[in-house]
Formats: C-alpha cells, sequence, structure tokens
C-alpha cells in the first residue's frame, strides 16, 4: 500500500476538502430524492404519452401515443367537473384558513383570558388525526340516519328532520370543506401566533399612547407585520387543498353523483376503477402537478428569496 | 396585553367557547360512538348520549375477533382486516420510527452542508427540495409502484420505508436548514482549529446543539409518516404489510361495518399521535414555523 501523507491518519481523521465533503453528506439525500421523486415525476411524465393499461402494465410495453392521454382527459366533462370542485374547494378551504388563523391567533393571544389559554392549548389537537381517521369521524358526524351532526341540533330542538349534510349534492362539496379546514387550521393557526410574537410591544403601546382604538391598532400596525405570513399560508394551503384526498375518499367517494370530484380522486379512479387507464390517470395528475408547480415556483420566489449565495 | 373590558371578557369567553367546542366536536363523537353498540346507535337516532355504554368494540378489534363479547355474538361476519389491527398497528409503528430515523440521520447531513457550505449547487438542491415538498403523492402512485416493483420491494415494509423516507426528506431539510443555520460556525471553527475533523465538528459540536431541532423535525416526521395512506396503499396489497390508515381506508366501502366499530379502530389509530402531540407540542410548534417561513 502506498503511503501518502494524509494516510498517517486512519481515514476517519484525514481532512476532506470542503467540496468533497458536501457532496459526500448529501449522497443518500440526492439518492433517495433521484430514485423516489425526481425519477418517477419523470416517469410519470413518460406514461402520460403511453397507452398503459393493466395487459400493458403486466407485459411491461408502453406503446407510444404521444398527446392522445391529455386529449382525453381535456375532452372529459368529468375532468372539468374535477377541476372546477377543486377550484372552489380550494377557494373557501383556503380562505377561511387564513380569516380563521387570524381570529384564533389573536384570540389565544390574550393571555390574561383564561379561556384562551385552554383554546391555546388544545389549538394543536386537530393536526394529530390521521386524515383518513378525521374523514371517517365526519362521515360519521354528517351520517343522515345516525350523524352525530343531526343528533345534537335535534336534542337541542333546531331540527325536526335530519339534515342530508354529505348526501345532497347541492351541499356535498361545502360539507367536505369542513373537516379538511379543520384538520389543517392549526397549522395556519401556529404561522399567524409565531408571527404575532415578533411584532414589537412598544408599538401598541405608543399606539395607545396616541389613542388609537383596538381596530386602528391592528389595521395599521398588527395586519401589515402579518402579510408575509398571510402570503406563505395561501401558497401553501392552495397547493395542498388542490391535492385532497383522504377526506374526499372517506366522506363521500365523489359522490352523490360527481358533486365532490376534485382533481386527485379523478387521477385515483381513472388508475384503480375499471378499465384501468393509468396512462390516462398519469396525464391527470400530471396536469395537477404542472398547477401546483407553478404555485411552488411563486412560493419560491418570495418566501426563500433572501436565500442567495 | 391591554385591559379588557368586562363586556369585552364575556365576548372574549364566547369566542374561545366556540373554538373549544369545534375543537372538540369530532373527538367527542369518535368517544361517543365507539363505546356503544350498533343496536344502540341504530334505536334512538336522535338520542346524542349513548343509552349504555361497552367496551365490546375495543375487545373485538384487540383480540383479533377472538372475543366478540355480547354486541358481536351474532355476528356472522368480520372484516379480516379488523383482525389484523395488531400487525397492522406493528407495522405502522415500524414504519414511522424507521422514517422518522432515516429522514433525522439523512436530513441532519444535508440542512447542514446547505447551511453552512455555500456553493452553487448546494443552494440548487436546497431549491429541488422547496420544489419536491409539493409534490403531490397521486402524481407518484403508478411510478413509485414500478420502481418498487423492479426493485423486488413491493408488499414489504422496507419498500415503504424507502418511499415515505424519500418523500419526507425534502421537508425535513426545509425544517432543520434554518437551525442549522442559525448555530454561529465560530464554535466548529474553534474546534476545526483544536485538530477536528469537519466530519468530528458535526458530529460532536453542531449535533448536539442541534437537539431542539432534531425533537422538533422528528417528531412532526413521526407523525405525518403515522398519517400517510396513499403511499403504503399502492405498495402493499397483503394484509400482513398493511399499515394502520390502509387497513382503515379498506373498511370505508364494507357496509357490515357500522359506526361502533369503525370509530373504535380510528381512536385506537389516532391516540399514538395525540398523545405525542399532547406531550410534545412546544417541539412541534417551533418545527411547523420553521419548515415554513425561514430561509
Amino acid at each position: 500500500m502506498v503511503t501518502t501523507r494524509a494516510g498517517r491518519r486512519p481515514w476517519y481523521r484525514r481532512e476532506m476538502s470542503a467540496r468533497r465533503f458536501a457532496l459526500i453528506l448529501n449522497l443518500p439525500t440526492l439518492l433517495f430524492l433521484g430514485v423516489v421523486l425526481a425519477y418517477p415525476v419523470v416517469y410519470a411524465g413518460y406514461l402520460s404519452v403511453h397507452r398503459v393499461g393493466l395487459a400493458q402494465l403486466r407485459r411491461g410495453e408502453f406503446p407510444f401515443n404521444g398527446w392522445d392521454n391529455y386529449v382525453r382527459v381535456l375532452e372529459d366533462p368529468l375532468f372539468w367537473v374535477a377541476i372546477k370542485n377543486t377550484l372552489i374547494f380550494t377557494f373557501i378551504t383556503v380562505g377561511a384558513e387564513v380569516i380563521l388563523a387570524i381570529a384564533i391567533a389573536l384570540l389565544i393571544n390574550q393571555t390574561s383570558v383564561w379561556t384562551s389559554r385552554v383554546t391555546r392549548f388544545l389549538i394543536l389537537l386537530p393536526y394529530a388525526i390521521p386524515p383518513i381517521c378525521n374523514g371517517l369521524i365526519w362521515s360519521f358526524l354528517y351520517s343522515f340516519q345516525f350523524g352525530f351532526l343531526n343528533r345534537i341540533l335535534f336534542s337541542v330542538g333546531l331540527i325536526d328532520q335530519p339534515i342530508n349534510w354529505a348526501g345532497n349534492p347541492d351541499t356535498a362539496l361545502y360539507a367536505v370543506t369542513v373537516p379538511y379546514i379543520w384538520r389543517t387550521l392549526p397549522f395556519a393557526i401556529i404561522l399567524v401566533h409565531a408571527a404575532l410574537q415578533g411584532i414589537p410591544r412598544d408599538l401598541y403601546e405608543q399606539a395607545a399612547i396616541d389613542g388609537a382604538n383596538a381596530w386602528h391598532r391592528f389595521r395599521h400596525i398588527t395586519w401589515p407585520m402579518l402579510q408575509q405570513i398571510i402570503a406563505i399560508i395561501l401558497i401553501l394551503r392552495t397547493a395542498f387543498a388542490f391535492a385532497v384526498f383522504e377526506e374526499i375518499l372517506a366522506i363521500t367517494q365523489g359522490g352523490p353523483g360527481d358533486a365532490t370530484w376534485v382533481a386527485a380522486w379523478y387521477s385515483y379512479k381513472i388508475t384503480f376503477s375499471p378499465p384501468n387507464n393509468f396512462g390516462m390517470g398519469a396525464a391527470s395528475a400530471f396536469i395537477l402537478t404542472l398547477m401546483i408547480a407553478a404555485i411552488a415556483l411563486v412560493y419560491m420566489r418570495t418566501v426563500y428569496r433572501r436565500v442567495t449565495l | 396585553m391591554f385591559k379588557v373590558t368586562p363586556a369585552g371578557r364575556v365576548l372574549l369567553h364566547a369566542a374561545n367557547l366556540t373554538v373549544i367546542v369545534f375543537i372538540l366536536l369530532p373527538l367527542v363523537a369518535v368517544l361517543i360512538a365507539s363505546i356503544q353498540s350498533e343496536k344502540s346507535l341504530q334505536a334512538d337516532t336522535r338520542r346524542v348520549l349513548p343509552a349504555e355504554v361497552t367496551l365490546d368494540n375495543f375487545t373485538v378489534i384487540l383480540t383479533k375477533g377472538q372475543q366478540r363479547g355480547r354486541i358481536f355474538e351474532q355476528a356472522t361476519y368480520l372484516p379480516e382486516n379488523i383482525k389484523s389491527f395488531y400487525a397492522a398497528f406493528l407495522n405502522s409503528t415500524i414504519v414511522a420510527v424507521s422514517v422518522t430515523a432515516l429522514t433525522l440521520l439523512f436530513g441532519s447531513l444535508s440542512a447542514y452542508t446547505i447551511a453552512r457550505l455555500r456553493f452553487r449547487w448546494t443552494l440548487f438542491l436546497l431549491q429541488a427540495n422547496i420544489v419536491a415538498r409539493f409534490v403531490p403523492v397521486i402524481v407518484l402512485m403508478i411510478p413509485l409502484y414500478i420502481v418498487m416493483r423492479s426493485m423486488g420491494q413491493l408488499n414489504s415494509l422496507s419498500g415503504v420505508i424507502l418511499a415515505e423516507t424519500g418523500f419526507l426528506l425534502p421537508y425535513a431539510i426545509l425544517i432543520l436548514a434554518p437551525y442549522f443555520d442559525s448555530i454561529p460556525s465560530e464554535l466548529e471553527e474553534a474546534a476545526r482549529i483544536d485538530g477536528c475533523t469537519r466530519l468530528g465538528a458535526f458530529v460532536r459540536i453542531v449535533l448536539p446543539l442541534a437537539t431542539p431541532a432534531l425533537a422538533a423535525c422528528g417528531v412532526i416526521m413521526f407523525i405525518v409518516s403515522w398519517h400517510e395512506l396513499l403511499i403504503p396503499l399502492i405498495l402493499n396489497a397483503r394484509p400482513d404489510f398493511m399499515t394502520l390508515p390502509v387497513v382503515i381506508a379498506s373498511l370505508v366501502g364494507d357496509v357490515f361495518v357500522f359506526f361502533n366499530l369503525m370509530m373504535a379502530i380510528c381512536l385506537l389509530a389516532l391516540a399514538p399521535t395525540v398523545i405525542l402531540v399532547a406531550l410534545l407540542q412546544r417541539y412541534i410548534v417551533e418545527g411547523l414555523s420553521a419548515g415554513a417561513v425561514k430561509g
């Protein structure tokens, strides 16, 4: 064996260049990102321009068919229903979450009120609930015959006929927004609450001396200081609401009719229910991914702008 | 912060009460449904509190259907997947613990180099991770299935662990990188002057300082992995490799499973992460904001 200068130390004591060090430490990450994310996404793009059914999947041969899958997806009225429902769902959930997050974050900031401290303690609880369980729990709450919500409304005397919350095509889409808001709201509240802690107290004290009322203090101090975090919440929640899946699966399975078909559900059904058109499923999922990628780029430009060399 | 008037105080109490009821409503529902029989749920559909309380739903799940108790005495059918509860719970635990360990290990290595050694390509890696965090699982379904099939990883826990680790690594890196960035680099420089290697400085100086961030990241990784449905659903078709969310999702279309049994298994599945959140709230709060805002 050739003894080099560095060889006098055992290998783990040798000093390596920063460049090599960074590369070695990042090898596992690069490998995982490549195998589990980058390659599959590219592969989904590949599948989306090929004919892929059960027979082809078994044989492993996918005949090229150009834009055919995309044309078929875009010509499918159900796809446009799914896109419309996704947009409505996203608009409602994200809008409600931003408003509720600001309100509740301000509420739990009132540490002198003891009930605010209770709320603050409980606020993270929905984050702990598995999405599929959340969906099933709300399917019990919403059940027409046996539902918990109707039971409560009966017992306080608000209704005398049961309400079909998730089974009515006119209300189903709105009904499934509530469980989703319930589960994902803690995230938004925590971000707003953290941002509130960063506002210097003397700003408020000065404003109080100047005779500003609560609304003025919110409008001219709190709101401007919250704008950045609200932009972040808008972007993140929009991107994730676009891909909502578990609550739809558990509560309505897209129904009644096509009332709650959303984009992810469309891809799932096209893929897994007969005639199992994997190519079309990949094409529709790819369209959804491109929409989300556009949002991701906005996020990177606005939030991580400060990350420069 | 400011003196609240008595009328304002009443309003705040009312607002808090509304929020608390909203948060607790689904949890009260799942609890109440799981401690009664199908019969009592169906007998009076306007009753909120159970007519009689029973633990048979939990008994039948926890004894793999062996002890049926009074309410399942005459049941001729029990879903196979109810009987595999223990296996699913164990699988979920193995997957979540492994994914947590792997994402923490590889994530901290990457996050450290991204925060400290700012080459052009590590900056690009950070950007790639930011974008990767947004990739929806739905687009990965069939490709992941084919990739894992070609590596012989279908119907195994290792396949699910590999897939989830890759899927969650970007998030772990985004949570950890700002923390490593905030640790002053003078400490490592001093250690290196004293003869520490780069790796030694990272392992002995930086990692111990980063324990709070590792805890925050770890508990979030565990929770997200425990909740993951689609990845194990696609990769594992055999009951012995199913995780809890997959078993629960398999009950969705089953007309013979009524709400009492369904809510009982949901309660057992959500308990571990609820306990984690209750105990480690502070870390989760820090991790969630670190992963979203800092750069």
